[in-house]
């Protein structure tokens, strides 16, 4: 059956059986860049709800995170994150921070330990939300913290990634590396598009409720 | 604090080896055991070497690969080394997959040796060599610890590199082994119009039945995304694996790098290949991708599915082969023209009753297969040159009766063909039957790529789908019998309708035509010549039977003439069944592809002959579609330092092709107790009997069973 040649027209017959074949299904689906970005409602570590839709008009960046993830702390002990979150609320930016991680698993946390943690570490986010069963990592494709998001004022995912280019745990590699969300952040409110919208995220492994896998 | 305790507990495990090795060259960390190794005892100047760092991880850990997947980072050295010595970039051992609750990794587990190749050089001074490495990694279970180890080796300096001790030689022989190896076969990718690469290596000639798995590691972050699943499938163009594009905006490269892992099924168990890919870029793929990018990149439900197996059994009526039956079915249609319209209804329901009842009946063999032998996951095998044979001859009676050479109703024609002719209900049940029995052979790569969906499906779905796709093959027609508005538009029946059956003979010897050269392809040219003989041979036997009426002996005389006709060209093909492997290879076809320099042809009298003289002789059974004999023979058989031993002891290598399974060879493997190749045979010269070799072979193996022979010789 060697060079049994195959017209043209079967090969295609060939692909349509192939496209039968259904694309497995990925816990992890995310959303491309320069598509509206995925609408979610949660609440807060001081219960207020927030949700996606009404923050329309506003520029917001979503950081997942796991506070005992070594490439959380490498940020917020270097207080990279802290700066940042600073000054993206000078600029009117809304930076919500989210506890996805699954209820259980390292780097969940309760509204009062979210609270804890942002007074200890000087964090300066819009809001940490409580997401437990990791519906807003899920939404966006979330694999590890943090990976870092940026939506314009008109609803569209406009960066996904890493928080910066070089991936260790080292703090001193942050003055060295490209700040990618500030970068991208200062290219948004510029109006201008976004050079490097999708980049390889780097952190620890995003921990999803276990019974939905 | 639990943490405290796991490194408390680690410490502990670890203290033997803290006391065996030198503090300096391991290091114990929370999770990891980390070691550096050589497989030199003592380093020359201007020769280089390998060293190792060994990773053994605490169990469920995973350390990752140079593309980590959807998380995690690669292990990294930083090497400080004496002036002017170099150390290449690691060299990765084939990674496995991990899924972490949903998030997909590219790493290792247990214990690995990462291996870097050292340069030291010719005018090195001093009597030792020290190598610093500064390690780090990210090692994780559910939750990620990033690591360091600062590791030291120091190895003396002397005239002639000495190897180290066997058991870390054995260690590095085996990191070797599990070193993807350069892919034999060239590799493309096309993208589909939403962005989703797929891509193809050209193995062709592979076995569906005996590659149990595929999987293509990206060798890079964002272009391939990491996937947990790969619906790979074994097609004539070779492997083919649809691919979900990655997260990079980057344009895709003109060279997609990665590793292919390959799970071949052999005769001894499953064995893993792994070999490194570099698939060009091919735009004029993307063409042919077009057309399923809408469907491909979605998730297809069970509805969807089913539409587009009525789609495929549609345009299955556009096959060559299905025409001339078609075209068939139109003629006598048209005979029927004019009959009663309940008359035409039940002829087109009968067709459509036969098709479905053969496509059933495929549902059921591919049920029964998989409940039967479990893991099957391709589709099996339509191409046997029997089947090609016996399709060829069916064309050319077909064709036959079209002509006017004889009429049905006689007893030698083909039993479905003779069925498929019988008037009313019964014929157009046949007739649809025959459809879809011609329709297979033409159709075995679009068939095998339905089947492995169907496959993937429960057992109710994979019924469904096939039943659809038969539907779709009848549906035109049944259309026909049932819509008297497309009915007026058949012509009135007439002398045309004779020259018309007439006409499409040729069709059908075309047809005809057209089999046996598939035959020649899988059989060689002497496939011709048995498949025109047979044809001869079937025309005489019906010209003998259709010869007036003479007294009764006279034609039981011819009668059995006839059927030893017959008989003599179906014995055609079991002569091409068991047809040697030379047929193959005088077609000139470039994809039988077993090597023979160097080496002679395996017989039995050759071996014995060759043993009786005192000579070592070594056996090797391969196969074109074997990938681990393959790999075997550029790894371990055909090497330089390999070559050369063989050589030096006068060894007499003797080959065996099995790719067209030979019979000489069958028997051997069977009186061994094997089913399959690889097989490997070494006669020592003394030998009462030959030492098997293991399945997969080494470097080292030949030179230490060539070894222990050559003190004898001398």
């Amino acid at each position: 059956m060697s060079k049994f040649s195959v017209p043209r027209r079967s090969l295609m017959l060939g692909g349509a059986a192939l496209a039968l074949a259904p694309a497995a299904a990925f816990a992890t689906s995310s959303p491309d860049v320069g598509k509206p970005a995925p609408l979610f409602t949660a609440v807060d570590s001081n219960g207020k709800s927030w949700s996606l839709a009404d923050l329309k008009g506003k520029v917001v960046v979503i950081e997942t995170t796991n506070h005992d993830c070594p490439y959380v702390r490498k940020h917020y002990n270097a207080t990279n994150m802290q700066d940042q979150q600073r000054e993206a609320a000078a600029k009117g930016v809304v930076w919500l921070t989210t506890a996805s991680n699954a209820a259980g698993e390292q780097g969940a946390v309760t509204p009062a330990q979210a609270n804890e943690l942002t007074k200890n570490r000087d964090a300066a986010p819009a809001a940490v939300l409580i997401d437990p069963q990791s519906k807003i990592a899920r939404a966006y494709g979330a694999t590890v913290t943090p990976h870092m998001y940026i939506i314009d004022a008109k609803g569209t995912l406009v960066y996904k990634g890493g928080i910066d280019s070089i991936p260790s745990s080292n703090v001193a590699d942050i003055p060295k590396a490209k700040q990618y969300v500030r970068v991208a952040l200062d290219e948004v409110l510029a109006g201008k598009q976004v050079a490097e919208a999708s980049t390889q995220a780097y952190g620890c492994t995003m921990k999803y409720p276990r019974t939905s896998t | 604090m639990p943490r405290f305790l796991a490194l408390l507990l680690a410490l502990l495990v670890a203290g033997p080896a803290f006391a065996q090795s030198s503090a300096q060259s391991v290091v114990q960390t929370d999770n990891v055991r980390a070691e550096l190794l050589s497989d030199i005892a003592a380093a020359k100047p201007g020769e280089p070497f390998w060293v190792g760092l060994r990773q053994t991880m605490r169990p469920k850990w995973h350390t990752y690969w140079k593309n980590p997947g959807e998380s995690g980072l690669p292990t990294e050295i930083a090497w400080a080394l004496p002036e002017g010595v170099t150390a290449g970039p690691i060299v990765w051992p084939v990674p496995h997959v991990f899924d972490i609750g949903g998030v997909i990794n590219y790493g290792f587990k247990d214990d690995i040796l990462l291996l870097v190749r050292i340069t030291p050089p010719a005018n090195l001074a001093g009597d030792t060599l020290k190598l610093t490495a500064d390690a780090n990694w990210l090692v994780c279970e559910d939750v990620c610890i990033p690591e360091e180890a600062k590791l030291e080796l120091v190895l003396p300096l002397a005239a002639a590199a000495t190897p180290s001790d066997p058991k870390t030689r054995a260690l590095f022989e085996a990191a070797r082994r599990n070193v993807p190896m350069e892919s034999p076969w060239p590799a493309r990718y096309g993208v589909s119009q939403s962005g989703d690469p797929t891509l193809i290596v050209e193995a062709k000639g592979l076995k569906p039945d005996t590659i149990g798995n595929a999987y293509f590691f990206p060798a890079e972050w964002g272009h391939v995304a990491a996937m947990a699943k790969q619906t790979a499938s074994i097609t004539a163009e070779g492997i083919r694996i649809p691919l979900r594009k990655g997260d990079a905006k980057t344009p895709m490269p003109a060279a997609l790098a990665g590793t292919l892992v390959l799970t071949e099924k052999t005769a001894d168990g499953t064995v893993k290949q792994a070999f490194d890919v570099a698939a060009k870029l091919d735009p004029t793929f993307v063409l042919q991708a077009m057309t399923l990018a809408a469907v491909g990149s979605e998730q297809l439900t069970l509805v969807q599915a089913l539409l587009f197996a009525l789609l495929g059994g549609l345009i299955l009526n556009l096959m060559p082969c299905v025409f001339p039956v078609l075209a068939m079915k139109a003629a006598a249609f048209a005979r029927l023209a004019g009959h009663e319209r309940r008359e035409m209804r039940r002829d087109g329901l009968a067709y459509t009753a036969g098709v479905l009842v053969s496509f059933g009946a495929m549902a059921a063999v591919v049920v029964a297969i998989r409940a039967s032998v479990g893991d099957v996951t391709w589709g099996f095998q339509f191409q046997s040159p029997v089947f090609s044979l016996l399709i060829a001859y069916l064309f050319f009676v077909v064709g036959l009766n079209l002509s006017g050479v004889f009429e049905f109703g006689n007893r030698l024609a083909g039993v479905g063909q003779g069925l498929a002719a019988r008037g009313g209900t019964t014929g157009s049940f046949f007739t649809g039957v025959l459809a879809v029995i011609v329709a297979t052979p033409c159709t075995a790569p679009f068939m095998a790529a339905a089947l492995g969906f169907a496959l993937s499906q429960p057992a109710p779905a994979t019924v469904a789908v096939l039943l659809a796709m038969g539907l779709g093959l009848a549906l035109p027609y049944l259309a026909l019998s049932m819509t008297p508005a497309l009915q007026r538009l058949m012509p009135r029946p007439g002398p045309w309708m004779d020259r018309l059956r007439q006409f499409l003979a040729f069709p059908m010897y075309a047809s005809a035509v057209w089999m046996i050269w598939v035959l020649t392809q899988q059989t060689g040219s002497d496939g011709v010549l048995y498949a025109l003989g047979g044809m001869i041979l079937i025309a005489f036997a019906i010209w003998l039977l259709r010869i007036g009426s003479g007294s009764s002996p006279a034609i039981w005389l011819r009668r059995g003439v006839a059927a030893a006709a017959v008989l003599l060209a179906f014995a055609a093909a079991l002569k091409i069944d068991d047809s040697p492997a030379t047929a193959a290879s005088a077609s000139g076809t470039p994809v039988s592809g077993v090597n023979f320099d160097g080496w002679e042809r395996f017989s039995r009298a050759r071996m014995t002959e060759a043993h009786a003289a005192g000579k070592p002789v070594f056996v090797d059974f391969t196969a074109a579609w074997c990938i681990t004999c393959l790999v075997n023979e550029r790894v371990a058989l055909e090497t330089a330092a390999t070559k050369k031993a063989f050589e030096q002891a006068g060894v007499v290598k003797l080959k065996g092709d099995w790719t067209n399974r030979d019979a000489e060879i069958t028997a051997v493997l069977k009186e061994l107790g094997r089913a399959g190749v690889p097989l490997y045979l070494f006669w020592a010269p003394e030998a009462n009997q030959p030492k098997i070799l293991p399945q997969v072979l080494t470097e080292a193996t030949i030179l230490s069973e060539l070894s222990s022979i050559q003190p004898a010789k001398r």
